[in-house]
């Protein structure tokens, strides 16, 4: 218990030093929270105008895909607020910058992953809690079961970040392999499940856990089934277990890069 | 105007240099090309219709080939010449005997050519797969050949626009999402302008958007000469407008540049 106290004292301490450090440049911050704002809307209008010319998708509204929408952006977003460096991970361990990383009296992943937070992510978390809230208009329970989710989608994205990035301990040059899984993961997670049938669905609950973020998160606030969500947070949790056993595995094989580097 | 071919050359070849970097690239083209066809069947399946917009089945994914490999191929432009800015390389551009505009959009559209060439062939196969061999006439290539490298030099002239506001700006990545976000949605990289609502198609035509992606997709997979002549006309317009615009704000943007040792 106390450990886990440490933990999250040290979480807070960060996030604000980050948060800091990303308002001493205010216009670039501002712009890229706006800019990312702005960029999730259009997928929203662009959803909009497809449900104006085909009301229902597979049994989909236009409220589900918004919801869906609201999840994933909220999820991604919430995950690299806090825990930037998930998504630099690999260029992290393929130049051998793990070395600063290592000497402090922490454990590694949890420590490096909250080392930096994404400007960008701050505007996905925001549009996804103001978009629930004005075009689905929830009670409380939904509103409360919608916050849960968004954690839990959080930490699938964490444990897929962080089980594409450690690939580079095996494979050298894995950052194009991970950004091409994490944009494979975010695309098919943005689109409503049910057009997805057969292998490709099996696909998607394994290699791909993209059901996990957009078709158990949605049915379990669609019926408020807590069984769902129950689902929804066990293949969060597996995610992240396989992303911290695939780092630790291969952090043995690391090879520091020999480099200079200060830290304020 | 040699020295601006050779300069696009230049680029391919050294490009080609990273041909599996671009390759990779057909991975996700792969996946968001499965998702739509996969949206678009069930689309078609429940509203009982063998046309949606105009197009058949076939017809809409060989259009999302064209226009998900415009997109894709397309280089960081704005952040070429942000780059350019902001650290003071313009400076020893300027000492060049090339003009600065001119040599960005040779190199960069070098490097576009090759990147949609590698997309369209991975896409084509994919499209292939999955619907069969795009139903063509003779004419729509040349017509599409034709539209192509205008559309291009259109959607650089704006990133370079953007790019220019660096003298200006503390961040231009917001203005450039913003700008290919609206070219994806208006342009009709998603969803044909035919199938937006009657209102919107009126306006959505007249804007530079739709001359960038919709025009030479749709053309490419309907060949309609009356598009296609109009879009030419749109097109050249477009062009010399921002071209026009370029020149103003460069020439101003010029006057802030400060440069000095050897």
């Amino acid at each position: 218990m106390n450990m886990l106290s440490s933990y999250l004292k040290l979480a807070a301490a960060y996030t604000s030093i980050n948060f800091k450090s990303l308002l001493a440049y205010r216009g670039a911050f501002i712009s890229q929270m706006v800019a990312m704002f702005i960029n999730d809307s259009v997928w929203i209008a662009f959803w909009c105008l497809f449900f104006t010319r085909f009301p229902v998708v597979k049994g989909w509204g236009v409220n589900d895909v918004i919801t869906l929408w609201a999840i994933a952006a909220s999820g991604f977003g919430l995950a690299h607020v806090f825990m930037g460096n998930a998504l630099a991970l690999p260029g992290i361990i393929m130049r051998g910058e793990l070395d600063s990383w290592l000497l402090y009296p922490r454990a590694v992943l949890p420590h490096l992953l909250l080392g930096k937070s994404s400007a960008s992510a701050w505007g996905d978390a925001l549009f996804g809690v103001v978009v629930y809230l004005l075009f689905v208009k929830p009670d409380l329970p939904h509103f409360i079961l919608f916050l849960l989710l968004i954690c839990s989608v959080a930490v699938l994205f964490i444990g897929f970040s962080v089980f594409t990035g450690s690939l580079a301990f095996f494979f050298g040059s894995a950052e194009s392999v991970s950004v091409q899984l994490r944009f494979a993961l975010i695309t098919f997670s943005t689109y409503p499940s049910p057009i997805f049938q057969g292998f490709v669905k099996v696909l998607l609950f394994t290699l791909i856990p993209a059901m996990f973020v957009s078709h158990l998160p949605v049915s379990a606030l669609r019926n408020m089934s807590l069984v769902d969500a129950a689902y929804s947070f066990a293949g969060a949790i597996g995610v992240l277990a396989m992303g911290v056993a695939t780092f630790y595995f291969g952090l043995r094989r690391y090879e520091s890069g020999n480099l200079m580097e200060m830290r304020g | 105007m040699s020295k601006y071919f050779y300069i696009a050359l230049t680029s391919i070849r050294s490009k080609l240099a990273y041909v599996g970097e671009i390759g990779s690239k057909t991975i996700f083209l792969f996946v968001i090309l499965y998702i739509f066809l996969c949206l678009w069947k069930v689309t078609y399946t429940e509203t009982n219709q063998n046309a949606l917009g105009g197009l058949t089945l076939n017809q809409m994914l060989w259009y999302l080939v064209v226009t998900e490999s415009m997109i894709l191929s397309l280089p960081p432009i704005a952040t070429v010449v942000d780059q350019d800015v902001r650290t003071g390389s313009l400076a020893t551009q300027l000492v060049r005997p090339l003009s600065y505009p001119l040599s960005v959009f040779a190199n960069t559209t070098g490097e576009r050519c090759l990147s949609f060439a590698i997309n369209f062939f991975a896409g084509s196969l994919i499209a292939c797969l999955f619907v069969g061999m795009p139903d063509l006439q003779l004419h729509n290539i040349p017509m599409f050949l034709l539209l192509l490298p205008l559309s291009f030099a259109l959607d650089f002239s704006i990133y370079f626009l953007i790019g220019l506001s660096a003298f200006w700006l503390e961040d231009t990545t917001g203005i450039t999402l913003i700008y290919s976000r609206l070219t994806m949605i208006l342009g009709g990289m998603l969803i044909p302008l035919e199938l937006f609502p009657d209102s919107w198609q009126q306006i959505l035509r007249v804007l530079p958007f739709s001359a960038i992606v919709y025009g030479p997709a749709r053309t490419f997979v309907t060949g309609d000469f009356h598009l296609f002549f109009y879009l030419i006309a749109q097109q050249l317009v477009a062009i010399f407008i921002f071209a026009f615009l370029i020149h103003v704000v460069y020439t101003t943007a010029l006057k802030r540049v400060f440069s000095h040792g050897g």
